[in-house]
């Protein structure tokens, strides 16, 4: 699963979808996820970077990272074709 | 390396042009502690959901109410309306600030004389009143708020075979501009009905009228409707008078007065909308001061303001259970309070706050209770921070109809807190047990 290539996602957190015309505000960690995210990197990955950079941990941002992943389908930036594909 | 602050990670639609209904408060209000007493603490020495009642607040409160009839009229009457929260120790509160009993059941009565009110000073109303209820209201001197004409002939019946006298006051019904126009209880104004039951009790031996009493709904926003009752209940003073020569005490307006919660559709919040106890007192005075009613011969004016006077008083401390995602992205929370602790839910939009400093992202949420039913909607879309699992939320303006309108339904109803004006917590009803429910339950043999 990619991010949609409609998307465009500023620096300052504004995010834009042509494919549905709707935008978006990220708050600062937000931003940071979505960047990692469209970089490609794994959770594991992301995981490991935002807990020692952020003051979270391990569980806390697993939960946090999946309910973002679910606001990004729902608002159609990333798209799941394959409804048993795992992410 | 110091670390960042953390802050779950969201992201916002924008809904360009569309006007937010949560563009009022910038700042997410907190509550942290009541009467002194932090939440953390009450949740940790109670439990989670528990109700808590701040003395501090229902006397305040009374105090503001009687000040502004008291300062404007001669002769004021308060009498707590027991079905909006009888609860002994909230009552007693009441009771001691000068307040008589308002009850619509035997229950109600029975419960109010046990805590020591004189019979003389309840006000007995509601279209439920057996013979047995009626045997021991005029046994106790109260008065009968007659209901309907059925309810007269029997008080005629029970007089007659007690051979004692009862102290008697009609509810009238009326046209007062409200809508929906409550007509289901007492006697109708505009029909003349009221005036026909006022004669035929004038003329019965056993029966003594002394006074007149409507209630003409309840959250009622407009102050100018209490003026209309106040005159029509005042038109009926007078008419007795000038046939029977005989000037009634009292003129009751009941309950009422909108609290400062928000109800479901409105547009602003209550706390902004709502008339002060000032606005109804000016109405309502004005009212009987202008009538035709000679100053010596001014009726007390009772009145039986519930949820007014004690909703601000009651707080619900509840837990986050779960923050979960709907099939459509949705953002829901499940706390530990349900609607059956929280009868008013179905009217209001109740306040719920977290207790400590949340995120700064706020996003539109739906709160549910914790029952396995699809009604369990605390608030079906408020603006609310980023909570935890654990986290405590207090929902504000509870105490009205909760805690006498609760169910029992899947689980224990919880403790009762009231903080004193010292500031002590005290438990002033039990959290319910497996015994409690079991007690009333026999097994066939
Ligand atoms: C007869 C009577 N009096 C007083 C009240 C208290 O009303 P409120 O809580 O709206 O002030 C009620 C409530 O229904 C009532 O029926």
């Amino acid at each position: 699963m990619e991010i949609v290539k409609e998307v465009k996602i500023s620096e300052n957190g504004f995010v834009f979808n042509s494919k549905t015309g709707d935008s978006f505000n990220l708050n600062p960690t937000g931003l940071a996820l979505i960047k990692l995210i469209s970089e490609g990197k794994e959770l594991d990955e992301i995981k490991k970077e935002f807990v020692s950079a952020y003051e979270v941990d391990d569980l806390t941002f697993e939960k946090d990272f999946y309910e973002f992943f679910t606001l990004l389908k729902h608002h159609q930036i990333m798209v799941q074709s394959d409804p048993l594909e795992f992410k | 390396m110091e670390k960042l602050k953390y802050e779950k990670p969201v992201i916002s639609k924008i809904t360009a042009g569309v006007p937010s209904k949560f563009g009022l408060p910038a700042r997410q209000k907190i509550i942290s502690e009541i009467d002194g007493i932090p939440v953390s603490k009450l949740m940790e020495e109670y439990g989670s959901p528990v109700f808590v009642f701040s003395e501090n607040t229902i006397r305040n409160t009374y105090a503001e109410a009687r000040q502004a009839f008291e300062t404007r009229y001669p002769k004021v009457q308060f009498a707590w309306s027991y079905k909006t929260n009888y609860l002994d120790a909230v009552c007693n509160i009441f009771h001691d600030e000068g307040s008589w009993a308002e009850v619509v059941s035997g229950f109600e009565f029975e419960k109010a004389l046990a805590i020591g009110v004189s019979g003389s000073q309840i006000l007995f109303n509601g279209p439920e009143k057996s013979e047995k209820d009626l045997t021991l209201a005029i046994n106790h001197n109260a008065c009968v708020h007659i209901d309907h004409f059925d309810e007269l002939y029997l008080l005629m019946e029970i007089t007659q075979k007690l051979d004692k006298k009862a102290r008697v006051a009609i509810r009238v019904n009326m046209d007062t501009g409200i809508y929906p126009m409550w007509d289901r209880f007492g006697f109708n104004y505009e029909n003349g009905e009221a005036w026909n039951a006022i004669n035929r009790i004038m003329l019965a031996d056993r029966l003594e009228l002394i006074g007149l009493h409507t209630h003409i709904g309840t959250y009622i926003m407009a102050p100018s409707a209490y003026a209309i009752a106040a005159t029509k209940l005042a038109n009926l003073l007078v008419a007795t008078h000038s046939k029977f020569g005989h000037w009634l005490k009292y003129i009751d307006l009941g309950g009422g007065f909108a609290s400062k919660n928000t109800l479901k559709g409105a547009y602003m919040p209550g706390s902004e909308t709502c008339p002060t106890f000032d606005d109804y007192a000016e109405a309502i005075t004005n009212a009987l001061i202008s009538s035709e009613i000679p100053h010596e011969n001014l009726p007390t004016l009772f009145l039986e303001t519930g949820r007014a006077l004690i909703d601000d008083a009651g707080y619900l401390l509840t837990t986050v259970l779960a923050n979960k995602r709907s099939s459509t992205g949705r953002r829901n929370m499940v706390i530990d309070a349900g609607v059956n602790l929280l009868f008013t839910s179905f009217w209001y939009n109740l306040g719920v706050y977290p207790s400590k400093s949340p995120s700064e992202y706020l996003e539109e949420t739906t709160i549910y209770g914790p029952l396995c039913m699809n009604i369990d909607v605390i608030r079906d879309a408020i603006n609310f921070p980023h909570v935890k699992t654990g986290d405590q939320l207090v929902i504000e303006r509870v105490g009205a109809y909760n805690v006498t309108q609760w169910m029992q339904f899947i689980t224990y109803r919880p403790n009762v807190v009231l903080i004193d004006l010292e500031g002590r917590s005290h438990v002033i009803k039990k959290k319910e047990d497996l015994e409690t429910l079991k007690n009333k339950e026999v097994k066939p043999e």
